[in-house]
């Protein structure tokens, strides 16, 4: 059992330290015979009982004496220990594979390989529309009962459906949109785009949005594209929309009347009525056939997730 | 008497920068540490004349088979040798023992008269050409202490065509009385060999006193470098002998259908030396000939006497052979019954840097025969301080206590 023990401890240890290396040649060796039926007569198990007495024995003669007594017990319980610990530890991997997070999805504990937290960054819908990890369960975070026909969409019909809720003044939906943008393409998913205000004054852009929808639908996608990557400050500049409208050619006017007019703020409203219904807390919120992934994830992430067996 | 701190001073791994991390070294049986002068003469051939000996005629080759023919001397004189031709260099004692047991023209049937408690380099040779070619190998019973019992030689010696026993035992550190092994032996018509291994390095070893006809010892043990050994013969019987290692260097001339052998020791030197092992080993020779071997003795006998003192006042270490430290020579081999004294080694490194062997000591054989699972064994030498068998004691009693 020790040897065993040895093997995984110093295998790990072995990854940054050549001296420990060796050593877990050696549990290698005592393992394998034991695992072919051959006796285990390298004197490792010895060695290394020998090395943890004597490094025991120069603190506390009781100690070293309590552990030679008992080592075998205790060389289960850190058996035990490990197999338990290799197993989360292998849960935490495979977790920040599918979801991005060792915790699990949406969970914004300290993961090792993330930590961050930059995939779970969001920008939180409540008053504040502060910027960071915001934990909330996301079991909350549905589209069920939610009514989606009004956003635009591509690619309606395919089996797989994603649909992105992101702000424009939001760095993390920024950050996640071109792998969206990716994914939707490479998969061919069925994608609905709807923009949740989050943070600062965004709703002129949403607007103007939903007019280019509707006035020139064949452009929107390049427009929405547009005010995703152009530089933040000037899109959210509200003197430079009718720049940016005159860039893709749009009536300038007609988009602004269509705009400000009643039935678009009304229509606006609605859906942001609508998103809310969904318990998102913050944006990006990425819906992938359902199931919510909330902050910018990598696109692993979001490509297991329509993948039939995560890794194809 | 020793001057033991001169002597320290001559070894750099005893005197390291931090004199808190030099080891207490107990493990001279297996392998003696290196004084400066024999790193520095073997340094010396590499960066200033490494070239082949007895066979290039310039300068460099000239100097390096002048260093060779030294080296040889200095062995002959350190032996006691009639002639240089006597001395042979192997790679260690093992290759001496096989050089001789392949060389001799043992036919089937003949018998070879060893000890029980002979190193494997002195019993699977043997064993090998009992399988191989039917000699018959006769083992002779040691007392209960491990000291030599000449009733049971005498009586098994009869026929024998070779003794090949140990002279001092790795095992327990006892000498065999080897002037009377040999006088019976030859009394019989057998020639005799000695396995000097662990007897050179710490006595006056006389072949001519002795009038042994074979002995065969390692460089590593007796200060000198690994990987360079001494195989002794009588002239006339190496003259007899049919070398088993051929080739270059081994000839005197050769056509495309014969060759002509050399003389000893030549024949026996088969391809390239270790030119650079010679000459450290000529010079580890040098060194211990400095010493009266009898005030080695005494040294290491006052720090046996210590540690077996020591051991015999706890009632689970047995002492492997005779009680009297006088003679075990500079060993002390002990075990705990039911005990895996790796372990013991382990935790003294590890606690003090203190350096024992464990193991079976290459006597499985005997371990065998007497149910015994392994040892931890101490073995003394001429740089060992009475506070390195101290600082032994110590810990092994801090260790005895939780175990």
């Amino acid at each position: 059992m020790p040897c065993i023990v040895a093997l995984i401890v110093f295998g790990i240890m072995g990854i940054f330290s050549a001296s420990h290396r060796a050593l877990a040649e050696e549990a290698f060796g005592c393992v394998f015979k034991r695992i072919t039926f051959r006796p285990c007569n390298t004197g490792f198990a010895e060695k290394i009982k020998g090395k943890i007495l004597s490094k025991l024995l120069v603190r506390s003669a009781f100690l070293a004496k309590m552990v030679n007594r008992h080592y075998e017990i205790l060389s289960w319980i850190f058996f035990i220990l490990m197999v338990g610990s290799t197993i989360w530890v292998g849960r935490g991997v495979y977790n920040f594979y599918v979801y991005g997070s060792c915790n699990g999805l949406n969970e914004s504990g300290f993961c090792a390989f993330d930590p961050s937290g930059e995939n779970n960054k969001v920008t939180s819908v409540g008053d504040d529309s502060s910027c960071g990890i915001t934990q909330q369960s996301e079991q909350n975070v549905t589209l069920e009962n939610i009514n989606l026909s009004g956003f635009p969409a591509i690619n309606t019909g395919s089996k797989d459906t994603v649909v992105f809720v992101g702000c424009y003044a939001c760095d993390y939906s920024r950050k996640a949109y071109p792998d969206i943008q990716k994914l939707v393409k490479d998969k061919k998913s069925n994608y609905i785009f709807a923009h949740y205000p989050a943070k600062g004054d965004t709703m002129f852009l949403g607007e103007a949005g939903y007019c280019v929808q509707k006035e020139y639908p064949e452009k929107f996608w390049e427009f929405n594209d547009y005010l995703f990557t152009a530089d933040k400050d000037y899109v959210l500049n509200k003197s430079n929309l009718d720049e940016i409208l005159s860039k893709f050619g749009f009536d300038v006017k007609k988009i602004s009347d269509c705009a400000n007019s009643a039935e678009t703020k009304t229509a606006v409203q609605d859906q942001t009525t609508e998103l809310k219904k969904t318990n998102l807390y913050g944006t990006p919120t990425i819906f992938i056939n359902g199931k919510a992934f909330v902050g910018p994830k990598p696109y692993r992430v979001y490509r297991s997730a329509i993948n039939k067996f995560i890794f194809f | 008497m020793l001057n033991v701190e001169k002597i320290r001073a001559d070894f750099d791994v005893l005197n390291p920068e931090s004199p808190a991390k030099a080891p207490v070294y107990l493990d001279s049986a297996c392998m003696s540490l290196k004084p400066r002068q024999v790193v520095e003469a073997m340094n010396d051939y590499y960066a200033n004349y490494p070239a082949c000996a007895g066979r290039s005629s310039h300068k460099l080759g000239d100097k390096v088979t002048k260093k060779v023919k030294k080296a040889r001397e200095l062995v002959t004189e350190f032996i006691n040798a009639k002639s240089d031709d006597e001395i042979i260099f192997t790679r260690n004692t093992t290759e001496g023992i096989n050089l001789l047991a392949n060389s001799l023209g043992l036919q089937k049937g003949d018998i070879v008269l060893i000890s029980d408690k002979e190193h494997n380099s002195n019993l699977v040779p043997w064993l090998r050409l009992r399988d191989k070619i039917g000699i018959v190998v006769r083992i002779c019973p040691t007392n209960e202490d491990g000291t030599f019992n000449l009733d049971n030689f005498s009586q098994l010696v009869s026929g024998a065509k070779l003794v090949s026993v140990v002279h001092t035992s790795n095992l327990d550190g006892v000498t065999n009385p080897a002037k009377e092994i040999i006088k019976i032996a030859h009394q019989a018509g057998a020639l005799v060999a000695l396995d000097a291994a662990q007897s050179i390095p710490h006595k006056k070893v006389d072949v001519r006193d002795l009038d042994v006809d074979f002995l065969a010892f390692s460089g590593h043990k007796m200060l000198g470098p690994t990987g360079t050994g001494v195989f002794y013969g009588k002239l006339e019987l190496l003259e007899k002998l049919s070398p088993f290692l051929v080739g270059g260097d081994t000839v005197e001339s050769t056509s495309y259908d014969s060759y002509k052998m050399l003389p000893a020791p030549e024949k026996f030197e088969a391809g390239l030396q270790d030119y650079a092992g010679i000459i450290g080993l000529g010079e580890a020779v040098k060194y211990l000939s400095q010493f009266d071997f009898k005030y080695i003795a005494e040294h290491e006998f006052k720090l046996n006497a210590y540690i077996t003192n020591e051991l015999q006042k706890i009632p689970k270490i047995k002492i492997i052979g005779p009680e009297d430290p006088k003679l075990r020579s500079g060993i002390v081999n002990f075990y705990i019954d039911g005990t895996d004294m790796h372990k013991f080694a382990v935790m003294l490194d590890e606690m003090a840097g203190i350096e024992i062997r464990s193991g079976r000591h290459c006597v499985h054989s005997w371990f065998e025969n007497k149910k015994i699972y392994n040892s931890a064994r101490v073995s003394l030498y001429l740089y060992n301080m009475m506070e390195d068998a101290e600082t032994f004691i110590t810990n092994l009693k801090k260790i005895l206590e939780i175990l």
